[in-house]
């Protein structure tokens, strides 16, 4: 294990030469050992026109790499963690809400609109994930931040789940999501129930839902 | 005083509410029983019975003051709390855990020391904006996020540190390898690539207890008084051409002395 929740606002990681770590610049708390910290210019993986692709997708967050050997303790602006273990499949996450992930992990970036073109970009708009959002693929530990406390809603076939585009964090798996609309005359004219959008998610995988419906 | 789900809230009355214990992760029940205890001002948000907030240092609890307050150039912030009843302390939000010291000292950030048993004697740390207590007693301290204990040899970021139990030996580290080599040297110089945020820490080694919050973010300083003004005293300013460079003045995280370094 990786990572381990030390409590809800905090990790440990260790750190073992040879496998590295990337985490959020200024997110380390403590550590013990010998462990070094260095930014990480191309914001992460997969060389300069990786490090490009972010810049241009507004992706690029301020990362670091950590190498070593010892523990770490993470931690961020009193954000809830979450840590999520991917056993082959991707997790697609903005990138601003990673705290730190496995040196293991491929990092990439997607574009909104390559899943479900127009729509998946007003989807991007609703959920505040922008034009792009950052992917992670591979064997490996991503620990997430939220506001507010974070909890795993499972999707399988037979059950697609709806999320409040503002509460939704993260997911993994195979998942075709949408956004659903529930607008109608009320909506027009200003009596609404709040809840005219909808992330619809279907397929067979887990999202991540915060408990509150503030940004990072 | 079970909860269930979805049982409504807690209803606590002055015999329900525990005597010197947490009542939730945010509130500290102190139960008075003709004694005192020491608190900052403005953190105490209900009492029941009958208990007296009185500034320190004037008034009839001057005896007090003179045998577990050491500080007198800070006393401003803190009321002495004085009579029977029992008494809820709370800040902003904050967790909330109570420590007992014993025989022992504690040296903890200034905005996060709460309430202490007049047993315990506070003094001003030799570090600026820290305070120190000694003696036996309990004390309630804030943080952002729950307190982590953590056994030295550590190295803290300076926002994450809370306090230290026993450890002597708090110091500065800086680490910047990465600055280092040609690349690191172009960095120095142009500032691309930006800096990992985590050159400087508090290290800690020898035998003691660390205390961590969970998060970087700060509580609101507590003035802890001006040091005397004389030679050898750290933030004295006593001696002078000594206190760091004349220009602006050194930002927490800031590289030691590199840009002298590399001549910028």
């Amino acid at each position: 294990m990786t990572f381990r929740e030390v409590n809800a606002k905090m990790i440990e990681a260790t750190v073992v030469p040879g496998r590295r770590l990337f985490s959020q610049r200024g997110a380390m708390l403590a550590y013990k050992g010998d462990v070094s910290f260095t930014p990480n210019i191309q914001g992460g993986q997969g060389g300069v026109m990786s490090m490009i692709g972010r810049r241009v997708a507004n992706e690029a967050t301020p990362l670091m790499t950590v190498e070593g050997s010892g523990t770490v303790l993470f931690g961020h602006g009193g954000h809830h963690i979450q840590v999520i273990h991917l056993t082959g499949d991707t997790l697609y996450v903005e990138a601003d809400r990673l705290l730190a992930f496995e040196g293991t992990l491929q990092q990439g970036t997607m574009f909104m609109g390559s899943q479900g073109g127009v729509m998946g970009l007003v989807r991007g708009q609703v959920t505040g994930q922008g034009l792009f959002t950052t992917t992670l693929t591979g064997r490996g530990a991503v620990a997430v931040m939220a506001h507010g406390g974070v909890f795993e809603v499972p999707i399988t076939p037979q059950r697609p789940v709806h999320v409040d585009p503002q509460a939704y964090v993260a997911h993994h798996g195979d998942v075709r999501n949408k956004l659903s609309t529930a607008l109608g005359w009320r909506d027009m004219v200003g009596r609404g129930s709040g809840e005219a959008f909808q992330l619809e998610l279907s397929g067979s995988g887990a999202v991540y839902v915060q408990a509150s419906e503030e940004k990072l | 005083m079970t909860t269930y789900p979805g049982a409504g809230p807690v209803v606590h009355d002055p015999m329900t509410l525990p005597v010197d214990e947490s009542v939730n992760k945010y509130t500290f029940c102190v139960e008075l029983k003709g004694s005192q205890w020491f608190l900052q001002k403005g953190k105490m948000i209900a009492y029941y019975g009958s208990i007296e907030f009185n500034g320190v240092g004037h008034g009839r609890l001057d005896r007090v003051v003179r045998t577990s307050f050491h500080s007198p150039l800070h006393a401003g912030d803190w009321v002495v709390a004085d009579g029977s009843g029992k008494m809820l302390l709370a800040d902003r939000a904050f967790d909330v855990n109570s420590y007992d010291l014993d025989d022992g000292n504690l040296t903890i950030r200034s905005g996060n020391l709460l309430a202490f048993q007049p047993s315990l004697s506070l003094k001003q740390s030799i570090i600026p904006g820290f305070l120190t207590l000694i003696g036996t007693g309990k004390f309630v301290a804030a943080s952002n996020g729950p307190v982590v204990f953590m056994e030295p040899p550590i190295r803290v970021d300076p926002q994450a540190l809370v306090g230290w139990a026993d450890c002597p030996s708090p110091c500065h580290h800086y680490d910047h390898g990465y600055l280092t080599g040609v690349w690191g040297g172009l960095r120095a110089m142009t500032g691309l690539g930006g800096a990992s945020g985590e050159e400087h820490q508090f290290e800690f080694v020898g035998a003691g207890t660390v205390l961590l919050q969970s998060t970087e973010t700060l509580m609101a300083e507590q003035a802890t008084g001006a040091v005397p003004n004389e030679p050898g005293v750290p933030g004295g300013g006593g001696v002078p051409g000594h206190q760091g460079s004349p220009g602006a003045p050194r930002l927490p995280g800031q590289l030691g002395d590199l840009q002298r370094r590399f001549g910028l």
